[in-house]
Parts: structure tokens; sequence; C-alpha cells
């Protein structure tokens, strides 16, 4: 009985820290229905200006406080004036790429400033505990609480009494609208973002002093945990973002307890797909019913694609089938070889995400699926590599489609969260699954590429399967797109409630458009397996996720060849920028960014 | 006396504190034309959106074609012949003007899409890739008829057909839209103020058109603000206020019902041009 | 902040004008310069670096300056492939270094295998690594060798029902294993195993479970920032029981990042720099005056690897074939880990490091005087 007071003291605890990063989202996201993954990043600013002034010049806590809030609120004012702003008539896809952009750029940055070794951050505070149960609470705890239920108060102080709060509302409610009634809709949302960083980056100082430890590559998971809380709680809820968290927090707390600390993130992002599935709208959300007939297609920007003639194409493809004639080629054939399997993940992202409107972050999920599967189909079962591969990707299919089919009554953002959620689950599945995926030893010795008794291990081999592969995809996926299936893709992403009231099911073409979705990445997975020799479940992390709808806004929405386009972009850039060394990233961060600025639809534009 | 084809008793819809729909009842034969009129808010669009399945009662009942359809699925009535449009307009943005129609026949299309659930998805994914003649020839066939039923707005759309919806004018995407129900060949057509946005002569045009769909014998409920039209064209006409029927009968008798005439004085806003924006703005914490 | 290609170019800057004579020999360096492991590969540099400093400093070997490419792989394996090509096809790279974890490492190793460059995981602990093929070769510490002496270090503080914390990964894993049979060969009973994730840093509930099997003390397989934010919840968890800690939380970072809660802590370590042997005083003098504070295990590593492989050059030749045959014959290569380096050329793997016994005293290591804990 005295463990469980313990755990949920311990699942408080941390629940509080979550909260101080979803406050930030939740607001951002209220106003600007935008999933700001730049949030972390600020987080992770705001500790290191925490860093510099209470380390380096000696500030009281105090004025730390003060000069990470206004820092930050400075750099949020920042990325909503460069990175944001200028997007503002694009389709909503458009921000999301750019905050990730803008993340890339700021975590980068802070590595080359401060190098990527970890950091201690030493509280000020006095260093009296009380005794709760058999553990202590600190001081700081105390101080994290209560920074985390002022801002909520004050900025519902704000929202609901000041001028600037009433305009920030009716920005929320109706920009448009907002903006007819003389509200400046600028200065709302470079408020909101001068607030949601400050916030964010006092939590990181916050929590950089509570674990004594910074460091630069802490973003993704504060963004990750900040954006599950807040869903939890109902996105743009600001007082459900702080219940949300500290929900979380405590069934963490309990799924620790009892299954051990490998299971918490599993119990997190099961918690996450749960409120999802029943009460979208966030368990702390009003009691909001079916929303007003909203007028079409805003998440994804008409425009109208290039048309590539199909001889240009032929021809593109017959110069990449003799490039491995070239002497000298294996690094660049090793590197075009990754481009064509990142092409196939990007293909198989861009319908779901382009052509049914369902932006999937779960994508890495599959090629785990599909890896695991061909490489455990051909060590443990025998199957010839030629036969494991397809059968991945049959594998794949079914697996992934019934894995997603929580998600398919979800819209936009949701999707987005939910399939991002269930990429995960799956790693930590196979992280944890031991008797079938050798857990975290990972499957070695996974064969090479054969076909029949013919070994495709050479670099031009492997090559030639993935341009193969790649072409008879894409070709399939292009045929598809030609006949009712692609119609009626494409209509449910436009307006799923018209294409309801024409008679289509929602969950039959959503279901088929993810099996076709899952066979390629399965597939894409399964040929990683074979060449790699070796995975485990990090081999794909949500990371991939990312850098793949990176692939697909870039190409252009929907577009087969616009994806395989940004698939080589994104793959090759980084190959390019190579002689930077560590400024490679940062440099591609930015190059990211431009493109998203000059072409927001993508170089290809959305099919 | 032929049953009903459209037949609703008791129909309930709560929305929090109010009730949008106390208790709807109506009958709609074969052929005929009904018109639902009454101020905006009056509940006419939720009564739409129960009886097509987008919204499910709170109590009430719906006959389809002789079937109990209460709270079906819009793809299940869609199916059973049941096509309607949106009072904002909703077209498919991005695909063209012949896919838009297109995807009204989606219904109708057998050989592409074949029966049940699970393994009729299959076989419809790998006929797709296929495409067998039978398949193609379906396929032509309604690229067919969806220039015919475009011909019914003249010029309209015809020099449009494969321009995005989204280049369309307001008036355009609302003929696209009621081009895609009756690409559904519907025995029953459901058009929520059709004439919305649309200046005097394109009215007039959208009057001429409704006259020839019943005239050809379809059988349609509409939702009208402008009530020259709904005289003109109406078999019968039913108010509503608040939630409720405040009379029915003929087009005649309805408009010079003492009911109506208050209901109609009672709203500063008649016709149905405001936005609703600007109301949920109001209305909204 | 140093630039690779500058760093590359610098060097023979400061080499004595003969040594010039003949052009350099270089090695290849897979490894995170960038992304989230990016902080293990600067550790690298700085052993590889100061490494490099003494033997180029010295003349070379035979003459020619060693230097290094470091291309960064963001240790995944998607990258590290694509590096793996570049230096199997670049004819200067006779040895190649790395990569930083398991999956990077050995999705490369079927291309340096094939084309007979040795791929040298030094940080690579799977026990499947050097199985990939011939030309696999890793001088990092074996877990079947070290965790026994772990436990015997265990065993002579007094524990009998410990409790085992590991990092949830392939080398966490095999740690774990290889602990908890040397624990059953040694009768102590183990109390709880708990893993968890790399990203994790809230160990509170995890610290509850463990407290509430009643252990007698607790041994963490972690990394030394893991290792920092166990020993300090452990105490806001009220957990009085003394702490034992693997070598890889051998680190000042470790010191710093854990504070007061790291205090009595007891680590055991491959390297310690008040060892008197003159190599491993050598390096840490040298270390500290280029970089302000004392190396760690993995900045070790890396030094003692830049060593090796000077003394792989000067005997078999800088050649790939020369690098292969060396590491079949070589034999007791001074390094700061082992003492003494030889391979076996079966496992293609290092025994015998030599073990030091540590405890934190006032924020510092100083070796265990053999006192248990009360
Ligand atoms: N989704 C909804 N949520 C809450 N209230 C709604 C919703 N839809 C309609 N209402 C309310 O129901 C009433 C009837 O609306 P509606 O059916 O659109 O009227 P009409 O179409 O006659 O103008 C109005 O008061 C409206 O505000
Ligand atoms: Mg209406």
């Amino acid at each position: 009985m005295g463990a469980w007071l313990d755990y949920t003291i311990n699942g408080l605890i941390v629940g509080n820290i979550y909260a101080l990063l979803a406050v930030g989202l939740a607001l951002i996201f209220g106003v600007s229905h935008l999933i700001n993954f730049a949030q972390g990043s600020i987080y992770t600013a705001g500790a290191f200006i925490g860093w510099t002034c209470a380390q380096r010049l000696g500030t009281p806590l105090p004025v730390t406080m003060a000069a990470v809030v206004l820092g930050c609120a400075a750099l949020g004012v920042v990325i909503e004036r460069v990175g944001l702003r200028p997007l503002a008539g694009s389709a909503r896809i458009a921000p999301l790429l750019a905050t990730i952009g803008i993340s890339f750029v700021l975590d980068q940055g802070l590595q080359l400033l401060y190098s990527p070794d970890p950091r201690s951050l030493p509280s000020p505070l006095p260093a009296w505990r009380i005794q709760v149960g058999r553990g202590t609470i600190g001081a700081l705890d105390i101080l994290i609480a209560a920074t985390g239920l002022v801002s909520a108060a004050v900025l519902f102080g704000f929202l609901r009494f000041s001028r600037l709060g009433w305009a920030v509302r009716a920005t929320a409610q109706d920009s448009e609208a907002a903006r007819q009634m003389g509200v400046n809709t600028d200065a709302v949302n470079r408020t909101v973002f001068a607030i949601a960083a400050g916030l964010g980056g006092l939590s990181g100082l916050l929590v950089g002093m509570y674990y004594n430890h910074i460091d630069t590559a802490m973003s993704f998971q504060a963004t990750l945990k900040g954006v599950v809380a807040q869903v939890i709680g109902g996105m743009g809820n600001v007082p459900g973002a702080i219940a949300g968290s500290l929900l979380l927090g405590l069934t963490e707390s309990y799924g620790v307890a009892l299954f051990g600390s490998s299971y918490r993130n599993l119990f997190a992002f099961v918690l996450l797909l749960i409120v999802l599935v029943l009460r979208p709208n966030g368990l702390f959300a009003g009691r909001q019913a079916m929303s007003p007939e909203p007028l079409t297609g805003t998440f994804i920007a008409p425009s109208r694609p290039w048309d590539v003639p199909r001889w240009a194409v032929a021809v593109c493809v017959l110069l990449a089938a003799l490039l491995p004639f070239l002497p000298n080629s294996a690094y660049a054939l090793q590197v075009l070889t990754n481009a064509w399997l990142y092409a196939l993940l990007a293909i198989s992202l861009t319908l779901v995400a382009g052509t049914l409107g369902q932006v999937s972050l779960g994508h890495a999920g599959l090629l785990l699926i599909g890896a695991y599967a061909s490489a455990l189909l051909a060590l443990d079962s025998g199957l010839p590599v030629w036969l494991s591969i397809p059968a991945a990707g049959f594998v794949t299919a079914a697996l992934g489609t019934a894995l997603t089919w929580p998600a398919f009554r979800l819209r936009s953002h949701y999707v987005s969260i939910a399939t991002l959620g269930i990429g995960e689950i799956v790693g930590l599945v196979i992280l944890n699954w031991e008797s079938l995926t050798h857990g975290p030893m990972g499957v070695t010795g996974v064969p090479p590429l054969t076909a029949g008794t013919v070994e495709l291990d050479s670099p031009q081999a492997s090559y030639w399967v993935a341009l193969a592969v790649l072409v008879l995809l894409g070709l399939m996926q292009s045929r598809l797109l030609g006949t009712h299936l692609g119609r009626t893709f494409r209509a449910i992403r436009d307006d799923d409630v018209a294409a309801r009231a024409c008679g289509v099911s929602l969950d039959r073409y959503k279901g088929l458009a993810f099996a076709v979705s899952g066979f390629a990445a399965g597939i894409s997975g399964a040929i990683s397996a074979h060449l790699y020799s070796y995975i485990n479940n990090e081999t794909f992390t949500s990371q991939v996720s990312v850098l793949a709808l990176t692939m697909v806004i870039l190409g252009g929405m929907g577009n087969v060849l616009g994806a395989v386009i940004g698939a080589v972009a994104l793959t090759g850039l980084p190959e390019v920028f190579r002689f930077t060394a560590e400024y490679r990233q940062l440099i591609y961060g930015l190059v990211l960014l431009l493109m998203i600025r000059f072409r927001p639809q993508g170089i290809l534009g959305t099919a | 006396m032929t049953q009903p084809l459209l037949s609703v008793r008791g129909l309930q819809r709560r929305f929090g504190g109010i009730t949008a729909v106390k208790g709807a009842n109506l009958d709609l034969c074969e052929g005929e034309l009904l018109s639902v009129i009454g101020p905006n808010g009056a509940g006419k669009t939720t009564l739409f959106n129960l009886i097509s399945g987008h919204d499910r009662p709170d109590g009430g009942t719906v006959r389809f074609g002789g079937v109990e359809v209460t709270g079906s699925t819009p793809e299940r009535l869609a199916a059973l012949g049941l096509a309607r449009t949106f009072q904002h307009g909703r077209v498919f943005a991005n695909l063209t003007v012949r896919d838009n129609v297109l995807m009204g026949t989606h219904s109708r299309m057998k050989l592409a899409r074949p029966g049940p659930p699970l393994l009729g998805a299959l076989r419809e994914l790998f006929l797709a890739l296929i495409r067998p003649p039978g398949v193609r020839a379906e396929e032509q066939a309604l690229r067919r008829e969806v220039e015919d039923i475009l011909h019914l707005f003249g010029d309209r759309l015809i020099p449009r057909l494969d321009r995005p919806a989204y280049s369309l004018s307001y008036a355009n995407r609302r003929r696209l839209e009621i081009a895609r129900a009756l690409a559904l060949r519907p025995r029953l057509l459901m058009l929520d103020e059709p004439t919305a946005g649309m200046n005097e002569t394109e009215t007039a045009e959208m009057r001429t058109i409704i006259g020839q769909l019943k005239a050809r014998g379809q059988t349609i409920l509409l939702i009208e603000h402008k009530l020259d039209l709904v005289m003109q064209l109406s078999d019968r006409v039913i108010a509503m206020d608040d939630g409720a029927e405040i009379a029915a009968g003929t087009p005649a008798a309805v408009r010079h019902d003492p009911a109506v005439v208050e209901a109609y004085l009672g709203h500063r806003h008649m016709g149905g041009e405001q936005t609703p924006d600007a109301v949920a703005l109001e209305a909204s914490p | 902040m140093q630039l690779t290609r500058r760093a590359v170019l610098a060097v023979p800057a400061l080499i004595p004008f003969a040594a010039r004579a003949a052009g350099p020999v270089f090695a290849g360096v897979s490894g995170p310069l960038t992304g989230p492991n990016a902080q293990y590969g600067a550790q690298w540099k700085r052993g590889f670096d100061l490494a490099l400093d003494g033997i180029n400093g010295a003349g070379g070997v035979k003459g020619r300056p060693l230097q290094y490419i470091f291309e960064d792989s963001q240790s995944d394996p998607r990258q590290s492939v694509a590096v793996a090509q570049k230096f199997v096809a670049d004819p200067r790279v006779v040895i190649e270094l790395g990569d930083f974890s398991s999956p990077a490492s050995m999705a490369a190793s079927p291309i340096y295998q094939r084309a007979k460059l040795v791929q040298f995981g030094f940080t690579n602990s799977h026990p499947d690594f050097t199985k990939g093929g011939d030309h696999m070769w890793s001088n990092s510490t074996s877990q079947a060798e070290e965790q026994p002496k772990l436990y015997d270090f265990a065993a002579a503080l007094g524990f009998k029902r410990p409790a085992v914390l590991h990092l949830n990964t392939d080398w966490g894993r095999t740690a774990k294993d290889a602990f908890v049979a040397a624990a059953k060969t040694g009768g102590a009973a183990v109390a709880a195993v708990e893993a968890y994730l790399g990203t994790e840093q809230d160990f509170r509930p995890t610290l509850v479970r463990v407290r509430d099997s009643n252990p007698d003390g607790l041994v963490l397989l972690s990394y030394y920032a893991d290792g920092a934010l166990i020993c300090r919840q452990a105490r806001d968890t009220g957990i009085k029981l003394p702490v034992l800690a693997g070598t890889s939380n051998y680190s000042p970072k470790f010191l710093e990042l854990g504070g007061p809660g790291v205090e009595d802590v007891f680590v055991m370590t491959t390297f310690f720099p008040a060892d008197p042997r003159p190599e491993v005083q050598d390096f840490v003098k040298r270390y500290r005056a280029k970089s302000g504070t004392d190396p760690d295990s993995f900045s070790a590593g890396a030094y003692d690897t830049m060593v090796l492989w000077a003394k792989l050059v000067e005997g078999w030749g800088p050649t790939r074939e020369g690098m292969q045959a060396g590491l079949l014959e070589i034999k007791d290569v001074p390094s700061v880990i082992y003492g003494a380096a030889t391979f076996d050329p079966r496992t293609r793997r290092v025994q015998g490091a030599s073990y030091k016994r540590l405890v934190v005293q006032k924020g510092q290591f100083t070796l265990w005087d053999g006192n248990r804990p009360t």
C-alpha cells in the first residue's frame, strides 16, 4: 500500500514536469492550430541560456529565470516572424514542416555553440526535503508545480481579462473573422509565440536543474512528451494540458510499477491512443459537439502539380539504371540505394499523407515491421530472401493497417499524433517481445539479398534491386492513382463528409490506402534489413518518420515522383554537405527552411 | 395509397442546452417536391443531417424506401439512393470537375467495387491494378454520363471539365455539387439552400433546373429561403421555427399562415446570406 | 569548435619537416558528430587528437604522420553504410575505426568485410560484432570478462541480494546477463533486474520497485549520465543502500552530473588517472593540459585505439593487409585500459583489462580502501 503512495507522488512529480512542456504547446495549438515541433528546441535553448547565466555569469535564480523567459520569448518572436508568418497563406502542413526545420536549426546551433557534452545545472535552491511516503520532495519540485500553476493562472487571467487576451481568443475562434473585426492577428500570433516560448524556455531551465543535466539532444523527447500530454488534456486546452500531464505522469508511474521501466512509454502511448479513440478532443475538453460545417480543403493547399512528361521520367530511370557502369561509383551507389529505399518509404507515406490526407508520423513502425518480418522469416523459418521480402510486405500491409485502424476515425493533427504513438508502440513492443524479436540484442546475421542462388550483395546489385523495386512500386502506385481508387482517396482527403455522402466508406478506403502504403514501407524495411545484416528496435526511430514526412512535403503531397525527388534531395543533401562536418545538419536545416519558404506546396506540387 | 419514399417520425436532436429539432414528422412520396422553410437556426440543416445519416438523432425514426434507416451511416444511405448537397457547399477542391461528378457515381460502380468489406476491398484493389475490360467499360460509361449530367447546367461547367474545383466561382461550385448528387441517380435528392449566394439570374437558372428535375419525376426535399422559388416549385411546404414544425400544407396556405409570418418577422435575419461564422463568434464562450 | 577538415589540415603544420617526406597515413573514422550521440564523437576526437599529437609530435611513424578522416554517420546505419563505401573506395584509408552504436557498425560490416578493410569497432561490445567477418576487430572490453569482475567487487562490498539496473540496449543486456550469471555462480541471489530505455530521465518509480524487492545493494550497468541520474534519484526515493556502478560510469561527468547524489558510490573502472603506470600518467597529464578535465573511459578507448593503430602501421606497414596481419600477430600493445593489449585471433577481442575499485569521496574518485559500507 505504502508503495502506491510513492508511485502516485512520483507520477505527479514527473507529470508536473510534462505540464510545463505541454502548456506552451497547448497555447500555440489553441491559437494557430499548429503543433509546434520547435517547442522542444526552445526548451533546450532555455536550459542553455539558464546555464550560461547561472554558471558563467553567476546570476541568482530569479534573474536567471527572467533572462530565460525574455531570451526565449525573443526567440519565439523571431521564429514566428521569420519561420511562420511568411507561410500564413499556405496550407497548414507548411508551417508544421517549418517548425521541424526550425527545431533542426536550433538544436544544431546549440550543439555547435555549447558542444554536445551533457552539462550539469545545479539548483541554487536550499537542499531541504520533505518526507512524503517513504520518498521525499524538495524545493525544486514545489517551484516546478508552482510555476506550472501560476503560469496557467496568469494565462487564464490574461486570456480572459486583457484586451490582447480577448484578441487571442477571437483569433483562436476564427482568425479570418477576427482580422475582419480589426484584430491585429499578427500581433496576436507574436504574443502567443512569445508567451509559449518563454514558458518553454523556463521549463527547460527548471527541468534541467531538476535532473542536474542538460544536453543538446533533449529536444525531441521533450516535444514528444509535451505533445502526448496536451493531447490527453485536449489539444489547445491550457488547463487541460496540466491535467493531462499529471495523468500521463501517473499512468507512466503505475505502468512502471506494474511492468518495469521499459514499459513506461508503452503505457504513455497506449493511453494516448485510448484517449484519441474515445475522446479525440481530450479528456478534459468540454463536450464539443460535431463541428459546424467547415469549409473545404484547408490542410492541404490547392495547387497545380507540375506535369513531368513521361519520357523525361523514363530517361531519368534509364540514366539511373546505367549509373553502376561508371567506375568508382560505390559510394554514390550506396547513397542512392539509401535514397531509393527512402523513396519507397516516401511514396508509401505520400499515398496516405498526401493522397488520402492522413498525415502519418508512424511510418518508422512500418519499416520496423517489414524489417523484422523479413529477417525473422528468413532466419527462423528459413524462407529464401526473395520470398521473405514480399512476404514481409504483406505482413506489414496487414499489421500496419490493423494497427492504424484506431486512427481511421480521427482527423488532421489527431491522425499525426495517433500514428506517432503507434510507431513508438511498435518499437517498444519489438524491444520488449524478446521471445519473438530477440529484444534489445536485435537480429544479427540477417542473410544478404539473393535471387535463387545469385548473391546480390555487391553495391551494384543492391542498387539495382532497390531501384527496380522502387520503379515497380512507383508505377503500381501511379496506376492505382489513375483509377477510381485514386479519385476516392483524394476525395476523402478534400472532404470526408462529402465523400461519405457519395457513398464512400471511409474505413474501407483508408484501410486500402494503408495496406498499399504498408506494403511499400514493409518492402523498404525488409530490403534494408538484408542490406544491413543487423537490425534492432532503434534501426528506425520516429525521427525517420519525421524525415520521411519532410521528404513527402518537400516533393509535393501525394505526388509519387515528388516523393522520389524529395527522398533523393534529403538523402543527398547531408552527403553533399559532408565536407562541412559538424555544420552539415545546420546547413541542411537552413536549406530545408528556404525550400519551405519559397515553395510551400513542394517541389512538384500537390497531386 | 402508396407507401411514402421517406417517412420521418418524431425526430429529435439536442445540442447541449438547445434542442435543434423537436420531434419532426414528414412524409415524402415518389415524384414529390417538399420544401422546408424557416428562419435561420430553425433546425432545417440539422433535420437534413439526421435524415442523411451525417448526424445521429436522440430520438425518433427515419424510414427510407420502406426500410428503417435511423442512425445509418451516410454511405449506406447513399447506396440506398439518397443524395444531398450541403448548405455551405462541399466540393472536392483538388479534384477536377469531372472527377467531382464521378465521385457521385461511386455507389453505382458495380464491377470495380465488389461487395463484402474485407475480401471485397482486396478484390477492388486487385481489379484496379489489373483493370479488366469490364471494369474499364464501366468507368467509360460513367464518364460519358458525367457529361450528360453537366449538360443540364448549359455551358456553366462543361467547358471547365478538367479544371480543379477550387478554381470555380461560388455559384459554379453549388452547381457542381448538385451535379455530383445527380450522378448518384438518387431516388431522393436533398438540396440545402441551393441558391444561397446566387444573384437573380443565377437563381432563376437554378429554378429552371430544379423544375426540369421535378418534371423528370425526381423526388426532391428542398431547403430554401427564397420564398418565390419555393412557391413556384413545391408540391407541399413545411415551415419550422426553433426546431418545431409550425405549419405544413400547400405553398399558399403555409405562406399566409400567421405563425409563419410571425416567425419570419420575429427574426431579424431573413434570407440565407449572412455568414454563420459571425454568429458562431458571438455565441461562443 | 573545430572543423574536421581543418583539423586534418592543421596537423601537418605541427610535424617536424623531416616527417613530411612521405605523405600521411590515413584512418577512416565513422562516428556521430551530429545527432543524439554527438557527445561520444566529440570525446573520441579528444582521445584521437591527443594520441596523434604525441605520435606525430615524435615524428610520426617511420617518418610518416598519421591522420584520420572523421565522417559523421550520426550513428545511423543508413549513413554508416554510405561512409563505409566511401572509405572502402578511398585507397588512402588503411583501417576504419567505429562506428559508435551496434546497428550502425554492424550494418557497415559486410561492406568492410568484402573490401578486406579492417573495421575496428572500439566501442562495439555486442557479442556478435566481431562475428560479422574476420576483418571485424574490437578492443572494447568484453562483458563476459568484465561482469564477473564487477560481481567480485559487489561480493567484496558484501552484496548478497543485489538489484541490477541496466540500460535496455544490446550492450546493457549483454552486461546484465553476464553479471547475473556471475552472481549465480558466486552464490548471490539477484533481488531485482530493471531494464530502462536510453531516453529515460525519471527513475523514481523504477527505484521504488527496486527498493521494494529488498536488495542489499544496487548495481548500475549504465552510462555515466543515466548512472548519475539514478544515484541522485535513489537518495530522493529514500534508498540508502550502497551503489556499485560499472565501468562506463567512470567519467568526470559522473561527478559533475551526480553532484552530492553520487557521494559514496562505488565505481569500477578499467582506467584510472592515478594509476602509476607511465603510459597512463603521460596520457592523463597531456589530456588535462589540453582539455582542462580528466579523461573518461570513452576518450581513453579512443586514445588506446590510435596508439594501437600507430603500432600496427609501424610493425606491419601502412596497408590494409598490414592492418589485418598485424592484428593477428600483435602482442602486448601498451594501453591505458589494458596495461598490455593482445588480441585473441579467434574472437578478435582483447582479454585482460585491468580493473580498479573506486569510491566517490568528497566529490572525487578515490581508490577504495577495502572497508565495507556500513
Ligand atoms: N454542431 C452543432 N453544435 C451545436 N449546435 C448546433 C450544431 N449544429 C446546429 N446547431 C444549432 O442548432 C440550431 C439549428 O441549426 P440549423 O439546423 O443549422 O438551422 P438552419 O439550417 O435552419 O438555419 C441552431 O441553433 C444551431 O446553432
Ligand atoms: Mg441551414
